[in-house]
């Protein structure tokens, strides 16, 4: 059943296709144009996560929801679909920002021998896998908002609870600093330095476990 | 055997109560679901179908309709008015999506329906006509052999023409299987008149009628008389009565015992239309 309903996204994806293809050029480009190569593989990785949420937008056009709940599928798998799109669709942007970039930066280093762009796979990998974590905080705020709203109002409510996040963060972090914690930078840096990458991944599972939860929760009941 | 059973289904929204609604929809009938525009036909449906929180029973080929709906959904064929997959999709590509979610999927009567409907396989559907996109509707429906049809509104915003080859093929669809049954709501009652077994009627929320089609339409009868002859027609013996300037038109539900008691020699046979105008707009 999932299976049908991802058919149904990509095939109203597909219309992007032409879209896509200027956006990935664009980016090719624009790799080739700036030293700061490692951007690639963030940006097309950005564009594959944010553009798998139109698919909302497809199913709201269509006035598809109510009708996609006469077939054979449960609200679970509907809300389950939505996210395995999402995380597919990040995961494979990413994928392809990455392999492009490489492929972009050597093409470049074998044309222009006298000006050597330094690629190294680690700093790629890192700032990939960073990307990725960005776009699955977007996502993990986003999926749940526009169940609760829709996807027009949802994206206004995804940047209030984006706003309302950073104030409580900057609100906690004032009475930290107040109560005379410290923490041991040096420390800190040595765990991220280690386990940074594991832990923003684990942490992007995290999120979307709690993110799918939430979603799931606001769309059992909702009524189409 | 019932196909449906539906008992004391309500549902409270602001400015309107679908009121304990309870019908059966027999196996092998065509059962009707009539009333105006915002009597509850949709509501009702929706309920039927769990797409909104309602309150009662529905009890859907012998299975719970919240308990077992995964099941029951995959024996139904729906088509809903304004509602469906895709609009940025071809039928083609349709049909390789409901393939996922019926293993009874039957590729080649789709084909078939399309072609009989004279239906562009590779078009996208936001490019069909109303009348196009009804018809694919109700192709998908029927594709992987459902026992069970229910449909919002089929023909409405359709020419005669697309409205009657579209009950032609309800007609077919019932006739292959005859334990198959659909429950059809429409607000054009010409179309049930030739179509449904049954009736059932809902104004304001409230079913305010169910009855077999062919008892409304030969039974129930509409007496023409002056306003002396109606003060002698008993309350029993008629259901609703208007008035107009120069004449009394009286509705009953029996038109020869009527006609019998009160020696009249003339009585109109009713349409649905004119029954559901009586109970709407007539008096008691």
């Amino acid at each position: 059943m999932i299976k049908g309903l991802l058919k149904k996204d990509l095939y109203n994806l597909a219309s992007y296709k032409t879209s896509l293809i200027i956006i990935v050029l664009f980016c090719g480009i624009a790799i080739i144009g700036t030293d700061a190569i490692y951007w690639g593989s963030v940006v097309i990785g950005i564009i594959g996560g944010m553009i798998s949420l139109s698919t909302f937008s497809y199913d709201e056009m269509s006035k598809s929801n109510r009708y996609i709940l006469t077939l054979p599928v449960t609200r679970k798998e509907i809300v389950l679909e939505k996210y395995i799109l999402a995380i597919g669709a990040t995961v494979l942007g990413s994928l392809f920002g990455f392999v492009l970039t490489l492929f972009i930066g050597n093409v470049m280093n074998y044309l222009r021998p006298d000006h050597i762009i330094d690629i190294s796979l680690e700093t790629l990998f890192n700032t990939t896998i960073g990307g990725m974590f960005g776009v699955s905080l977007i996502q993990a705020i986003q999926i749940p908002s526009i169940f609760k709203w829709g996807s027009e109002k949802g994206r206004i409510q995804m940047f209030i609870i984006i706003f309302l996040l950073v104030i409580i963060g900057a609100v906690l972090g004032f009475f930290i600093q107040q109560a005379g914690f410290s923490i041991n930078i040096e420390k800190l840096e040595t765990v991220l330095k280690n386990f940074g990458l594991v832990l923003l991944v684990l942490l992007s599972f995290v999120m979307y476990f709690i993110s799918y939860k939430i979603s799931y929760k606001i769309y059992k009941n909702k009524e189409e | 055997m019932n196909t449906i059973e539906i008992k004391n289904v309500s549902k409270k929204y602001d400015g309107f109560f679908l009121n304990n609604i309870s019908f059966d929809v027999p196996a092998g009938a065509i059962v009707g679901l009539i009333g105006e525009n915002g009597a509850g036909k949709t509501t009702t449906i929706k309920a039927i179908l769990n797409i909104i929180n309602s309150e009662g029973t529905v009890q859907i080929l012998g299975k719970d309709s919240k308990r077992d709906e995964k099941e029951i959904k995959k024996d139904l064929g729906v088509v809903l008015d304004d509602s469906f997959l895709s609009n940025y999709l071809t039928p083609k590509q349709i049909s390789s999506v409901m393939k996922d979610f019926y293993s009874t999927w039957d590729e080649n009567k789709y084909e078939e329906l399309l072609k009989q409907f004279g239906l562009p396989n590779g078009k996208l559907i936001k490019d069909f006509s109303s009348g196009m996109k009804m018809k694919l509707k109700i192709a998908v429906s029927i594709s992987h052999h459902p026992k069970l049809l229910i449909l919002d509104e089929p023909t409405s915003g359709l020419d005669p023409v697309v409205r009657n080859e579209i009950l032609d093929i309800f007609r077919m669809y019932i006739e292959e299987d005859e334990t198959r049954s659909i429950l059809l709501s429409s607000h054009i009652t010409t179309d049930l008149e030739h179509i449904s077994d049954y009736i059932v009627f809902i104004d304001k929320g409230k079913i305010v009628l169910k009855a077999p089609t062919g008892e409304l339409l030969e039974d129930y009868g509409i007496v023409k008389c002056t306003k002396e002859e109606f003060s002698k027609i008993k309350e029993e013996d008629y259901i609703r009565y208007r008035k107009s300037k120069y004449q009394y038109e009286v509705l009953t539900s029996d038109k020869d015992k009527i006609k019998k008691k009160y020696s009249i020699s003339s009585i109109d046979k009713p349409s649905i239309e004119d029954i559901m105008l009586f109970y709407i707009r007539g008096e008691r």
